[in-house]
This record gives C-alpha cells, sequence and structure tokens, in this order.
C-alpha cells in the first residue's frame, strides 16, 4: 500500500500566531494534489480526497459561511457521522474564525437544544435528515440558530423551509465570493492568532449538566506536538476516524496530530462497519476509550470458544506464553532465549493471525484513555504483541496530559506526563496539570472556570499519586473511591472492569462504598450470552427473560468467582443482581463516552440496591425505558438475587 | 467488493485495484510458485505418460470452460458441447489438410495457428446458431436443443458429409510434421504439454476477464434471474448469444487444440457421452467457478486413470475378474463416472472449489473459525 516519505513529527516549532487554518493553508499547499489527505469508504472502496481537494472544499465553504453573514468568532456547531464533510466544515467553520463545537451523533434532543442555545450557535452543520430533523425542532427554542446546512440530501427533497441550506449551495456561495473578492479566504486564513478560540467542547460530565470548554488554537497545536515528541507519527501513517469528533481524544488525533504531521485520515462506510474497515485500514496509530478494546477483547474470547480443538489449543499455548513474556516485560525483566523462540512460534502461528483479524497488525502506538482500563484487559493486549498505553487526560488538556513511554508500561499507572506539561499533586491528593494546552476556560460559567483553573493549574477532581517510578497513578475521581467494612479504601472501577473482562459481561457496576459488603449489578453482553443459551437450547425472548434465566446466573456467577480470586476478603462480591437491561447513555446511565455515571444510576437504582443490602432474594421492577427515538416502553419484571457462597 | 480475502492493511482506492488479479504478495508468490511447476517443474520431473495425463487434463479444462460459462455463469445448460469441439477440430484439420497455404506462410509454421484462430471462430459462430433457441426456450427445453447441436453437427453433418472430403472415409490422419507452430513441430508429449499451458492460460484469463467485466456482471445476472436482468437494461437475447459465442469460441480452441495430440481424428473422437462428462466435470469442480474447472478436470481425469491403474494391477496379480474389466474399461468408466456425480451430489454439492474455499477459509480465519 501507499506508504510515502517518512518525516518525523519533531522539530516542528508552534510560534504564537500560529492557528489551526494556517497550518492546514500550508499543508495543503505544501501536499497539494499528489497526497491523500482522507480517505472515505464509499461504494466498496477507500475513495481518496486529495490535500487540494481538501483545501479547495474548506475554501468554498468558508467563503460560503462569510457570504451567509458569518463574523468572527460566531459559533458554528456540528452534528453527523465521521465523514470527511464533518471536518471540511470544522476547518471551514475555523477558517472562517468561527468557534466550531461539535455535537454527539447520539445526542437527545434535549442535550442538542441545551448545546445549541447555550453556545449561541449560529449555523448548523447537520448530516443529513436525521440531524436536519433534530434541528428544525428546536429551532424555535434556539433564537441564534440561523441556518442548517446539510450535505446528505437523502430523504431531505420535500423539505422547503428557508432556515435549510445543501452544502453544495454553501460552497456555490462561496466561488461567487471568491469571484467577487479574490484572495479573500487567504486573508481570513491570516487573520487570527494561537490565543483565539478554536473550539467549545461540551464536556460529558459524570456528575452535571455539560460544561462548555473553550481551547484555543495554541491548545489544540501544542497538544498534538507534544504527543507526537514522545510518539512520533509519520506523514505515511494511516490513521481511523471513527469515534465521535465530539470526543476530545478524536480532535486529538484527527487535528492536532493529524494536521501537524499529515497523515491519511480515514472514514469508515457507516457506524457499524467500522470495526470490519478498521480491520482493511490498519491503522499505524489509534486512541480509543477502553469499550472499544473491551469489545475487541470480548470478540477474541469469544471467537476462541467457538473455535475447533485444534486452534483452540495452538491458541492456549501462544497466549501462555505471550502473557509470559509480557509479565516479563512489565517487570522490566530480560526475556531468556527459550521463552524468545517460543514467542516467536506463539507470533507466527497465532498472534500475527489475531492482531490481523483486529486490524492491529500495522499498529506502532494504541492508546487508552477517558476511563479506566482493567489490568486484565491491559495484560491481553501486551501479551498479544500490541503496544497498548494507558493515557490520561481530560477535555480541559485539549486532550492529554500523561502517556506510557515505550519499554516503560505499567497497567496500574498512566505514565510519564508528555513534554512541556507538569503534574503536581494536592494535599488532598487531587491532581492538578500545568501546560501550554490548558484550556481558557468554560463558557459562560465563571465559577466553574474559577473551581477549576487556580494560578495557572487545572484542578482535575481525579485523585491520584506518583509512585517511586515517577509513573503518575489515577486512582479515581475524588466521589468514586469506596471505604470498605474493614476500613481501606478501594476503587470500584478496578473490579468493574476485571468483571468486564469476562466476555459474558458488557457492563458492570460495583456498589459497597461504606457498606457491609461488595454488591454488583452487571448487564450481560446479548449477543454472547444469547449465542451460549442458543448452543444449550434455552429459549429466551428478550434481554430481560435471558438475563433472568437460572443458567445465566450460574454462568455469571462463575465469572464472579473468577474476578473474586485474589481479592481481599472485603472486597469481593457478595451479592449480584442481572439487570433487565443494558446501561445505556440514552437513559442518562452513561456519559456518550460510556462511563457509568454512578449517582445517578444509585438513585434511579435505588430499589435493587435496597434489596442487594436487604433480606430478600428478589426484587419487583416496574419502570419505563426510553429509545432514542423518544419512544418508551413499560417494563415489569422480577429481579433475582444470588448470593455467593464460599 | 474484492472477493479475495485481503489481510489487515491492504485496502483498494479504485475499482481497478479492487478488481485485480494478484491482489497481495502472498498471492503473487503463490502464483509464481505455481507457474514456476507447470512451466519447468513437472516438464522436469514427469515421463511421457504423466506428461499425457497432464495434457488430458489441459483438454478437459479448455473443454470444461465453455460449459462452465454457459452453465455456471450464464444458466443456459448445455449438453451438446463436444459438438463444438468437433467442429473445432475439423475445422482446423481440414483447413490445415486441405486449404492452399501460400507458401510463406506455410513456411513460417502459420498454418496450425492460424488454423486454431479460425476453428474457434467457426465453432463459437456454430455454438451461436445453436444458442438461437436460448432466446425462447430455457432450462429442459434448451438442454434438448443443445442435444441436438450433438446430434446434428457431430452424428450427421461430420460423419455423414464432412468425413467424406477428399475421399478418406470415416478418419482424417495428420501426417508426422503437419503441426507446426512457427519453427517447432509437435511431435512430442512435452510439446503438446507447453501449447496446452499457454492455450489453458489465455482461455482461463479471457473468460476471467470476460467476468470481471460488465459482460460478465450481465451473464450472473441473467443466471441468477433473467426477468430482473432484463428490466435492469441488460439486452438478455445478445448477451446470452455472446455467452454462446465465447463458449464455442473456446470449445473450438480445444478442439484444435487436441488435433495435436492425435494421429488421425474421427468422429468417434466427439461422442455425445463426451458431453455429458464436461457437464459431470463442472458438477465435481464446482459450478460457477473457475477454479472448479480445474478442480474437476483434475479429479476426473485422475480418478479415471487411477482407476485403470488399479484394475491392471489386479489384472497383473493373477486375479480373473480384472481382465475383463481392463478390457471393457470404457464401461467401468462410465459406471464411475455415474458413481462420483451421485457421491458429490450427496456429499459435496457444490463442488470441489467450494472444499478449496473451506480449507482456505480455514487459514485465512486461524486461529478463530469465523
Amino acid at each position: 500500500m501507499p506508504h510515502e516519505s517518512n518525516h518525523a513529527a519533531d522539530g516542528l516549532d508552534i510560534p504564537a500566531d500560529l492557528t489551526i487554518p494556517k497550518l492546514f493553508y500550508q499543508k495543503s499547499q505544501e501536499y497539494g494534489k499528489d497526497r491523500v489527505a482522507m480517505r472515505e469508504k464509499e461504494f466498496g472502496i477507500w475513495r481518496p480526497i486529495s490535500w487540494q481537494e481538501y483545501l479547495d472544499n474548506v475554501k468554498y465553504l468558508t467563503l460560503g459561511l462569510i457570504r451567509l453573514g458569518l463574523v468572527k468568532g460566531d459559533k458554528i456547531s456540528i452534528i453527523g457521522d465521521n465523514r470527511p464533510e464533518g471536518l471540511w466544515a470544522e476547518m471551514a467553520a475555523l477558517c472562517s474564525g468561527g468557534v466550531a463545537v461539535w455535537l454527539f451523533q447520539d445526542c437527545l434532543i434535549d442535550e442538542v437544544r441545551y448545546i445549541i442555545d447555550h453556545s449561541d450557535t449560529r449555523f448548523l452543520f447537520g448530516e443529513g435528515q436525521e440531524e436536519v430533523d433534530k434541528a428544525l425542532s428546536i429551532f424555535d427554542e434556539c433564537p441564534k440558530l440561523e441556518k442548517i446546512i446539510w450535505d446528505d440530501p437523502k430523504g431531505l427533497r420535500h423539505y422547503d423551509q428557508d432556515c435549510l441550506i445543501s452544502m453544495e449551495e454553501v460552497i456555490a456561495l462561496g466561488r461567487e465570493e471568491e469571484k467577487e473578492h479574490p484572495g479573500r479566504f487567504e486573508e481570513l486564513v491570516n487573520q487570527g492568532t494561537g490565543s483565539d478560540v478554536a473550539l467549545l467542547f461540551y464536556t460529558s460530565g459524570t456528575t452535571s449538566l455539560p460544561k462548555g470548554a473553550l481551547l484555543s488554537h495554541h491548545n489544540m497545536l501544542t497538544m498534538g506536538k507534544h504527543l507526537m515528541t514522545v510518539d512520533p507519527c509519520y506523514d505515511g501513517d494511516d490513521y481511523v476516524s471513527y469515534l465521535p469528533f465530539a470526543w476530545i481524544g478524536e480532535q486529538m488525533m484527527s487535528i492536532s496530530c493529524g494536521l501537524q504531521i499529515g497523515y491519511t485520515i480515514n472514514f469508515p462506510e457507516e457506524p457499524d462497519t467500522a470495526q470490519h474497515n478498521i480491520r482493511e485500514i490498519g491503522p499505524h496509530v489509534m486512541f480509543a476509550p477502553p469499550r472499544m478494546y473491551e469489545q475487541m477483547t470480548r470478540t477474541v474470547q469469544v471467537k476462541y470458544l467457538d473455535a475447533g480443538w485444534l486452534k483452540r489449543k495452538l491458541y492456549e499455548f501462544a497466549n501462555w506464553i505471550g502473557y509470559k513474556v509480557a509479565n516479563l516485560k512489565f517487570d522490566k525483566k530480560p526475556t531468556p532465549i527459550h521463552l524468545k523462540l517460543l514467542h516467536g512460534f506463539a507470533y507466527a502461528t497465532v498472534h500475527q493471525k489475531v492482531k490481523d483479524h483486529l486490524g492491529l497488525s500495522r499498529v506502532r502506538h494504541a492508546y487508552t484513555g477517558g476511563a479506566a482500563m482493567g489490568p486484565d484487559h491491559f495484560r491481553f493486549f501486551h501479551a498479544l504483541g500490541v503496544n497498548l498505553k494507558q493515557i490520561y487526560g481530560q477535555t480541559e488538556v485539549a486532550g492529554i496530559s500523561v502517556v506510557h513511554r515505550d519499554g516503560d508500561i505499567k497497567f496500574d499507572t498512566v505514565g510519564h506526563p508528555i513534554p512541556g506539561t507538569e503534574i503536581q499533586i494536592t494535599e488532598d491528593g487531587e491532581i492538578i496539570t500545568k501546560s501550554p494546552s490548558v484550556f481558557l476556560g468554560y463558557y459562560k460559567n465563571p465559577e466553574a472556570t474559577e473551581e477549576a483553573l487556580r494560578k495557572g493549574w487545572l484542578h482535575s477532581d481525579d485523585k491520584g499519586f506518583i509512585d517511586d517510578d515517577g509513573h503518575l497513578v489515577v486512582f479515581d475521581r475524588t466521589k468514586d473511591v469506596f471505604t470498605l467494612r474493614d476500613g481501606r479504601p478501594f476503587s470500584p472501577q478496578y473490579l468493574e472492569t476485571r468483571l468486564k473482562f469476562s466476555p459474558y459481561v458488557k457492563d458492570s457496576w460495583v456498589i459497597g462504598d461504606k457498606r457491609d459488603y461488595v454488591t454488583a449489578v452487571l448487564c450481560i453482553d446479548y449477543a454472547v450470552v444469547g449465542n451460549w443459551a442458543d448452543q444449550k437450547k434455552l429459549t429466551y425472548t428478550s434481554y430481560t427473560e435471558l438475563s433472568q434465566k437460572p443458567e445465566v446466573y450460574e454462568l455469571v456467577e462463575q465469572q464472579i468467582r473468577q474476578a473474586n480470586q485474589d481479592l481481599p476478603e472485603s472486597a469481593r462480591v457478595f451479592k449480584f443482581i442481572n439487570l433487565y437491561k443494558e446501561l445505556d447513555a440514552d437513559d442518562d446511565e452513561l456519559t456518550r463516552t460510556r462511563k457509568l455515571r454512578r449517582a445517578f444510576v444509585e438513585k434511579r437504582y435505588e430499589d435493587i440496591i435496597n434489596a442487594l443490602y436487604g433480606d430478600v432474594d428478589t426484587v419487583h421492577i416496574d419502570t419505563v425505558i426510553k429509545y432514542e427515538d423518544g419512544r418508551e416502553a413499560h417494563i415489569k419484571t422480577d429481579l433475582q438475587i444470588t448470593t455467593l457462597t464460599e | 467488493m474484492s472477493t479475495t480475502w485481503l489481510p489487515c492493511g491492504v485496502y483498494h482506492q479504485n475499482y481497478s485495484q479492487d478488481q485485480a488479479w494478484f491482489q497481495t504478495n502472498f498471492i503473487r508468490g503463490k502464483m509464481i510458485l505455481l507457474f514456476a511447476i507447470l512451466f519447468i517443474g513437472i516438464p522436469l520431473v514427469a515421463d511421457d505418460y504423466v506428461l499425457s495425463v497432464c495434457n488430458q487434463i489441459g483438454y478437459t479444462v479448455l473443454g470444461a470452460l465453455g460449459v462452465q460459462l454457459l452453465i455456471g455463469f450464464c444458466g443456459q445448460v448445455t449438453l451438446g458441447h463436444a459438438a463444438f469441439l468437433a467442429v473445432g477440430a475439423y475445422t482446423s484439420t481440414l483447413l490445415i489438410l486441405e486449404f492452399p497455404w501460400p507458401q510463406v506462410l506455410l513456411d513460417a509454421g502459420l498454418a496450425y495457428p492460424i488454423s486454431i484462430f479460425v476453428a474457434a471462430l467457426v465453432a463459437g459462430i456454430w455454438c451461436v446458431l445453436f444458442g438461437l433457441p436460448s432466446a425462447r426456450v430455457k432450462g429442459f427445453y434448451l438442454i434438448l436443443t443443445t442435444m441436438a447441436a450433438q446430434f446434428i453437427t457431430v452424428d450427421f453433418i461430420i460423419t455423414q458429409y464432412v468425413s467424406q472430403i477428399g475421399g478418406r472415409g470415416q478418419a482424417f490422419s495428420l501426417p508426422p510434421g503437419t503441426i507446426k507452430i512457427g519453427p517447432w513441430v509437435i511431435d512430442s508429449d512435452l510439446k503438446v504439454y507447453y501449447l496446452m499451458l499457454v492455450l489453458a492460460i489465455l482461455c482461463v484469463s479471457l473468460v476471467v476477464n470476460l467476468l470481471r467485466s460488465r459482460v460478465g456482471r450481465a451473464w450472473v445476472a441473467i443466471r441468477d434471474n433473467d426477468i430482473s436482468a432484463e428490466v435492469m437494461g441488460i439486452n438478455v437475447i445478445q448477451y446470452k448469444l455472446f455467452a454462446f459465442f465465447v463458449a464455442g469460441f473456446i470449445g473450438g480452441i480445444a478442439g484444435a487444440f487436441w488435433i495435436s495430440n492425435l494421429a488421425a481424428i474421427s468422429p468417434e473422437h466427439f461422442p455425445w457421452f463426451w458431453s455429458l462428462w464436461l457437464v459431470g466435470v463442472i458438477l465435481i469442480g464446482g459450478v460457477g467457478s473457475i477454479h472448479g474447472v480445474i478442480f474437476g478436470s483434475i479429479f476426473m481425469v485422475v480418478v479415471m486413470e487411477a482407476l485403470q491403474l488399479i484394475i491392471f494391477w489386479f489384472m497383473e496379480l493373477g486375479f480373473a475378474w480384472a481382465q475383463p474389466l481392463f478390457m471393457d474399461f470404457l464401461f467401468v468408466k462410465e459406471a464411475a463416472f455415474g458413481l462420483a456425480i451421485c457421491a458429490f451430489m450427496i456429499f459435496e454439492p457444490n463442488g470441489l472449489s467450494y472444499r478449496w474455499w473451506q480449507i482456505k477459509n480455514y487459514f485465512n480465519l486461524w486461529p478463530f473459525s469465523y
């Protein structure tokens, strides 16, 4: 496959007046027609888009927006799947001097309204009918919103509202503008400085309403540069963009790093085909929240269970070697020669193919961040030979601040701060950060800004400490640390991720702060457990029914026993319940990045908690669940509680 | 989408890459190895007997290719394909023996190559003629019309009239030295083998290239549902007739090639059973697969040869019952053919190519099963 000359990232200085548009213009001029800026999978092939096409589209889109009346500092919201048009829209927003606001594709209508209204959005880029419908339904409630721009005409033929305009029309307007004012685009690109606001980013917030973090061009660019000083990327690299642009990690990879080094960004055909498309591309860098890696682990484990005898045995053997070698690597001990030979064998026979199936063959650095990742998952990937690293960061530092270095990986830490970043621990154990990437403040929220930014230090609300090797250990959100009955502190996420290592468990929620014992609420993986039930000839009609089968309880109990092993007695799960539904962001149980909103679920499932700590063995549920399209369904069921006896 | 199993990191930016022949280095390596074995390995180690078996396989491949195209890709069941092989063989022979070639061409050794091409054209046109009923009739009725091709062409026209040309009676003998390409006189199994390889590779490439073009897609559409194909704007009759032409064309090449391996040709070389045999080859190899043509040919030829060897071996060992079997091997062959078809229909209805696909998948999906 195309693999152009490789230039490492270092030596790139970030002057104070450099902005993303300036860099974009410079790169597009440099790479022109011959280099592929992005690819999108369409009708079975990866349609390439050169830097020249990228520039042209952004240019006319920018000029079109100007013609529509955009002035410097206006907010432009963008919602939709990952696709080239989304990135053009963002770049056009920045080039025209505006501020880009990304919304999660699956945001419910209330969230969309809140963000559009709060950010004073004037222009909204939506992908197609779905987004246009969302926008139209809130149009009257958001007085500042003027135009809704769409690019996929499917289903929009009979939409004739004045506020709607297609991307093509905007580009046509841009061409007119170019004719009337040649050189206008270059003027616009050159107008800003690095300290201008580039992005308004709404944090997912496990606790409260989303807050809008203001990030400057300088924040974004220094972020990318510093990350790539640690782990260089090359301009011949491939990157797959499939996680929401409304997640800072994706911005960091696609804009902060992607633009500076000029690697090719690949967009999957559909969100559903992302995993398959990643395998085709075989990216060189990857950044995903733990759930993606958890999903990969689950896929491998389930496929392993279904494979033939010979394949299973070889896999087990290779894994055994892989784990041995990975553990030696973690302990920084040399690998003895016989293990090296066996490892070569394991790689040739199994690991190479498994990596190929997962699309990790070419991956140089894989990052995970955004939530805690269990040591089991972590070890799993290292046993396969994937260079997986933990990172620590937040929206407010434009991405990440701490990362593992090659060859210095400890699965319970997040590594060392990246260059230009200072990390300190306050007396209460809170992690605070200082770096050129620390954000400007929250939009229209001075109190929160004051709380987060004190004397240039960003207060994270995360607890942690720095270990003997200088690695940062992030304990957890301050509020999320449990005290067990014997008084020791305990991170529920640790146990939750351990439980999630089982392929049958999709989500877990551990309870037990200041209680007599630890309990867990588990969500089975419908597909995996369903498949298992099919093989056992168990009949079921719904998730609810399947989750309550005694056989399924037995299965889950085995998984818990495994997770309980080598835990102190007081930290072991004593009782558990299978939840009648999967935890879902649409029900506000998870954030859009799939972090558990503990306070919320504790309130919502109060009955279950009471039952878990009461003297009953069933709990009656009578509740309403919300679907993505706003429909509601009534659920009435009895949930079993199982107590684990020794 | 590309039907090849591609490793991670190999992707296509346009449709020509997507439809390319050898998409990965592994496949390229595999093909180079295959060609090395075919062109260097086999000629080095094989004796005349093995070479003659290979030639027979090649002849079967060439013959079955057209049948596969008609049945497997265009859905036009044919049971008279031997007729077009016969047309090819006779056209070529007659051209070599009877045509007043200018001395220049004879000296340059071009008579045979030109005759192959003309034979292919004539057989193609002849095949279109018998494909005409396909405009009106389908399925079972079409089978009968194609059988008519066999009886009209071989049993009537060739036996009664063509064979009388030049007053030779039944068989046309081909004196040594008449079959030559350029300076090479095709007079040994090895030379026939190389001719076979070149022709087989050319014909397989021709068919595969057609299949990955607009024509091939039209054929497959007609095979899957001719009414839908027509609704989609495919000129069904035109494409069906084109399929008959190409099938006949390749059949003509097969026939014209086969005379290089014969000292004389007669209508008995192209019995109706041979038409049936070719259909059997693709059934066993796998309908709708080019691999199937090759696997089916190898299987049928090798199994029959092995059977003959085994019976011969028993006869040598002194078993009395083996003697009549060996004498009447033709009947044993027919019985074995019937048995093989039955067995495949029951145990491996998708043919050998499906098994091949499964074996490849076993390793492609390694260490998983899906």
